[in-house]
């Protein structure tokens, strides 16, 4: 039994090095001033509101891609089927928005 | 396969991908979380349809507070941070350190609950309830919805600690704290949507 279960765990090949946590502050440093940019163009804003959606988009866009890819570790390795898992639910998403925004807005 | 950890006692690297299980449940949560992906996706594009039905009641950019929504916003995003090394420790083997890092993160998700249910009470007093117009109906859904989300990670991390408090870290219960922690990010991923679609779209107009 304990032969069977320890044949079910693969060891490491050689000492893996443990990532540190410098990228994961830097991920949350790049979200904050995201997050405080976002709020900013709202506050201060004085430019168009189409530009402030835009913008406000864009911004989670990128705040959103950078916290799926270090701290969902997206980027790395043996995570093409969770990609495809989670693109085919953005790209069923995208269909529904533009349509809610074609259909509420134009 | 017995929730004994394995015959040397020490545990893999990456002990949430040490067996087919584990990664197979890490699999099957990212398959989830697309299926999640659409069913917010829906309340996204009712609400984004809706915002402007206010029926007479008060609008997006009467009701919202910004402070109240920026400070919510700034604590989700550090529980995220702290689940984050929370994973972290369980890669050092550090159980104690993981549960720590765990604490942190629930409580964290508890006092941007707390705000959220404040936030709700103060708009239900502006005559903003479930049911006063197509715009606070597809409002309270949405964001209620990702409340509840963060309710169910509390409840399940708390689950988690006191079973990995019982029965130790070990390959079995690795993959489920890696999968929490999946969880708890895409709540965060969700919530970066909303404050700036709901709230920071509505403030503008």
């Amino acid at each position: 039994m304990t032969a069977e279960h320890a044949a079910s765990v693969e060891q490491p090949k050689k000492r893996a090095r443990h990532e540190g946590p410098k990228k994961h502050i830097i991920a949350y440093i790049f979200s904050l001033v995201l997050t405080i940019l976002a709020f900013a163009v709202v506050v201060t804003g004085d430019v168009s509101v189409n530009f402030v959606y835009v913008m406000l988009v864009l911004m989670a866009a990128v705040q959103v891609f950078i916290q799926m890819a270090f701290w969902m570790h997206m980027k790395d390795r043996g995570h093409l089927y969770p990609i495809i898992g989670i693109l085919s639910g953005v790209i069923v998403v995208f269909t529904m928005i533009i349509m809610a925004v074609y259909w509420a807005w134009w | 396969m017995s929730g004994h950890s394995h015959a040397d006692g020490v545990l893999p690297h990456e002990p949430e991908k040490a067996t087919l299980e584990g990664r197979n449940k890490v699999l099957g949560f990212w398959l989830f979380l697309g299926g999640e992906t659409v069913l917010f996706g829906t309340l996204f594009s009712v609400f984004i349809a809706l915002r402007d039905q206010v029926n007479g009641g008060p609008t997006a950019n009467e009701l919202f507070s910004l402070s109240v929504v920026a400070a919510a916003t700034l604590i989700l995003l550090t529980s995220s941070l702290t689940s984050v090394f929370a994973i972290q420790a369980m890669h050092r083997n550090q159980p104690k350190a993981m549960v720590n890092w765990l604490l942190v993160t629930i409580l964290l998700g508890l006092g941007f609950l707390g705000l959220e249910i404040y936030e709700f009470v103060e708009y239900a007093h502006h005559g903003h309830t479930f049911a006063a117009s197509a715009f606070s109906t597809s409002f309270y859904s949405l964001v209620g919805f990702h409340g509840g989300h963060v309710a169910f990670g509390i409840l399940w991390i708390s689950l988690l600690i006191w079973q990995v408090l019982k029965r130790g870290l070990t390959v079995v219960t690795a993959p489920k704290v890696y999968i929490a922690g999946l969880y708890w990010h895409f709540i965060d991923v969700v919530w970066v949507f909303i404050f700036s679609v709901v709230y920071l779209m509505g403030k503008v107009g």
